[in-house]
């Protein structure tokens, strides 16, 4: 595992919890633990894709583009091997 | 509105292809408990959903399921990915072949085509969430029958993640049953309730 597939993973691992407490909480709207866990989840998750948006270039559309080439066509894509 | 993140939900990274697997995998894709299907089905029938606390839980798992939809694509991509005319022979993937070269075709494993009929959207609460919980459980199957027939552990290891997300859907949707039920009149002992408003005044 790279560099980049490392931070990748810690990313998703994050955005998963915050993801899973999220959809705990569609049904436990109430649940006080839960709604903790993704507060604490989302933040963990949003400083690490500013990480890797500043180190890695896009991971959407809408993140800003850093320097003079459109970051969004470069690869890899989510299913390439490389 | 949908936004696309450039990631996977779960990392997919396979060594060695093997069209063999890939062959049966796509049922997850594109069968009649797959992914695809899923999505449509959780995507369509929020619509109809009369409790805010439902339409949030359709909405995120249809959501979710489209993502599921890309790690199976992965899969199926990977494993046939770079393999000679010879070894894609020898591994039985020749009929597909030459329909869909090594391109990733939303079908089943016995070759059928995606079609929306293996789905309904009845407009229904209990109807739909029935069918809801069904489709979870007929999915975690697919995976258990897939996981008896793969050893590779670059293939189990996505797939152990997509069962153990079928699991969680099904109690998501079953906490929807009861959410629902528990809003039914208390002298209503059976599960109906049409979701149907009438003419709008």
């Amino acid at each position: 595992m790279n560099e980049r597939e490392k931070l990748l993973r810690k990313l998703s691992e994050q955005q998963f919890a915050a993801w899973e407490a999220g959809l705990f909480l569609d049904t436990h709207p109430n649940c006080e633990d839960a709604l903790k866990a993704q507060r604490e989840y989302t933040a963990a998750a949003k400083e690490l894709k500013e990480k890797y948006n500043e180190s890695y270039g896009m991971l959407t559309h809408s993140c800003p583009n850093r320097g003079s080439k459109w970051q969004w066509v470069c690869d890899p894509w989510p299913w390439d091997l490389d | 509105m949908f936004v696309y993140e450039k990631k996977l939900q779960y990392p997919v990274k396979i060594k060695t292809p093997n069209a063999a697997m890939a062959k049966f995998i796509i049922a997850q894709y594109g069968g009649p408990s797959g992914e695809a299907g899923a999505a449509m089905r959780y995507l369509s029938q929020r619509f109809s959903m009369p409790y805010s606390e439902l339409k949030a839980a359709y909405t995120d798992i249809g959501t979710e399921e489209l993502g599921h939809l890309e790690i199976v694509g992965t899969i199926v991509h990977q494993l046939t990915k770079g393999l000679s005319e010879e070894e894609l022979k020898k591994q039985g993937f020749s009929e597909y072949f030459v329909e869909h070269t090594t391109g990733v075709y939303p079908q089943s494993a016995a070759g059928d085509p995606f079609s929306a009929a293996t789905l309904n959207v009845k407009g229904d609460l209990f109807g739909d969430l029935a069918e809801s919980l069904g489709a979870e459980q007929k999915a975690r199957v697919t995976y258990d029958n897939i996981l008896r027939m793969v050893d590779d552990p670059d293939v189990r290891d996505p797939i152990k993640f997509l069962r153990a997300r079928e699991i969680v859907h099904y109690q998501r949707f079953a906490e929807c049953q009861r959410i629902a039920q528990e809003k039914l009149n208390c002298k209503n002992y059976y599960m109906y309730n049409p979701s149907y408003d009438g003419v709008r005044r």
